[in-house]
């Protein structure tokens, strides 16, 4: 059975159940995002042929962003974002908030390519994570698992003069 | 082959560290058996998304980039064989040399680059190159899903996007008849070298008479 069928079966067990109880309507397949290393799988979002609107909590899943009073945020940095009526970056649909991750993605100018037939998003760097790397030429951070599945962050290696090299078995 | 040089600069500076990242959409099966082989002992990543290249704006393999103990850049963008390969034909035994001497002398080495050098020598991507990242990023997905025909369709648009990458080229090709190092790679190598441009970012390599 490939993952993909297997999504699309549950995703339409959902919509099932959610049917009765609310009239809003449902994307009727799982969605996929990929971002950095993650593949965070999405329950419910809106029906959107070319914009990505997930629950706030699942903002977070994503890209670490949270929905606050004052905006979207990641640590110090807050996209002001109205939530007291809709708005291109927000909208409120039978009580719950959704939020337009791809609308944010365009306002960091971060680019992204989906595949709506199986609604697979994939998000690339947040430029803002690399500014410092193209004016201060400081080494930007990373995650990625080490063969044991350990993470590890170059951040981990600060006091030690670190080569960092590419190769490839191919 | 960095393990020997990593050992013996490691016993005369042990805050010195390798980070070595496998750039392998086929992840531990491509990647493991040249480490286990190679019986390392410093950081080995296996980079299944080709992340660091991508947040680095490297194209190729191997490339270097030192970090230092405040995580400052001192050098970026450059071909880094540790030894030359095929009688001379790839690669060069300079870098070893360099790299040693600034881990020796840190930021007094002449190797050792300065803020506007670092920044110049950052490879510079174009928007539509930035898109690249998640368009391969997307096909690996598919790739590890055993979707071929999606992963094709992605790694295709990943090297229109950008067709500067060699990385993108050749992951491709390896599953493709030919592999990575064939026919088609071949031809795309000499079509930019005969139009003056190189395979490899240029190692340009300080002369330190006056170290």
């Amino acid at each position: 059975m490939s993952p993909i069928s297997g999504k699309h079966a549950l995703g339409f067990c959902l919509a099932l159940g959610l049917a009765g109880a609310s009239a809003t309507a449902l994307a009727q397949q799982n969605t996929v995002v990929l971002y950095k290393e993650r593949v965070v799988e999405i329950e419910q979002t809106l029906p959107d042929a070319s914009e990505l609107w997930v629950k706030p909590e699942d903002l977070t899943r994503i890209n670490d962003f949270e929905l606050k009073p004052q905006g979207a945020c990641l640590e110090d940095l807050c996209i002001p974002v109205l939530q007291d009526r809709d708005s291109d970056m927000y909208v409120t649909r039978g009580g719950q908030g959704w939020f337009n991750v791809t609308g944010l993605a365009d306002r960091l100018q971060q680019a992204w390519v989906a595949d709506y037939e199986d609604g697979v998003w994939s998000f690339g760097m947040m430029p803002l994570e690399r500014q410092s790397f193209f004016r201060g030429g400081m080494a930007p951070d990373f995650e990625l698992p080490d063969r044991d599945g350990n993470i590890v962050r170059l951040s981990d290696y600060r006091g030690k003069k670190v080569l960092l090299l590419t190769w490839a078995s191919w | 082959m960095w393990q020997s040089i990593y050992e013996e600069i490691q016993a005369e500076y042990p805050d010195f560290e390798i980070i070595s990242a496998a750039q392998d959409t086929g992840g531990e099966a491509d990647a493991g058996p040249i480490i286990d082989a190679a019986n390392v002992t410093y950081t080995a990543l296996i980079d299944v998304n080709h992340h660091i290249s991508a947040l680095y704006n490297l194209v190729n393999v191997p490339s270097g980039v030192w970090i230092d103990e405040e995580g400052r850049i001192a050098r970026i963008n450059e071909g880094t064989y540790a030894t030359t390969h095929f009688n001379g034909a790839i690669g060069t035994d300079e870098y070893t040399p360099i790299v040693r001497d600034w881990v020796a002398n840190g930021w007094d080495s002449v190797h050792a680059w300065d803020q506007d050098r670092v920044e110049e020598s950052i490879f510079e991507r174009t928007p539509e190159a930035e898109r690249a990242q998640p368009a391969f990023r997307l096909g690996s997905y598919y790739f590890n899903s055993d979707n071929d025909a999606k992963a094709e369709q992605y790694w295709t648009l990943a090297q229109e996007l950008d067709p500067t990458s060699w990385n993108y080229l050749r992951q491709d090709l390896n599953y493709e008849e030919g592999g990575s190092a064939g026919p088609a790679w071949q031809q795309r190598r000499q079509e930019i070298e005969s139009a003056g441009g190189s395979y490899y970012a240029p190692l340009e390599i300080e002369n330190s008479d006056n170290d």
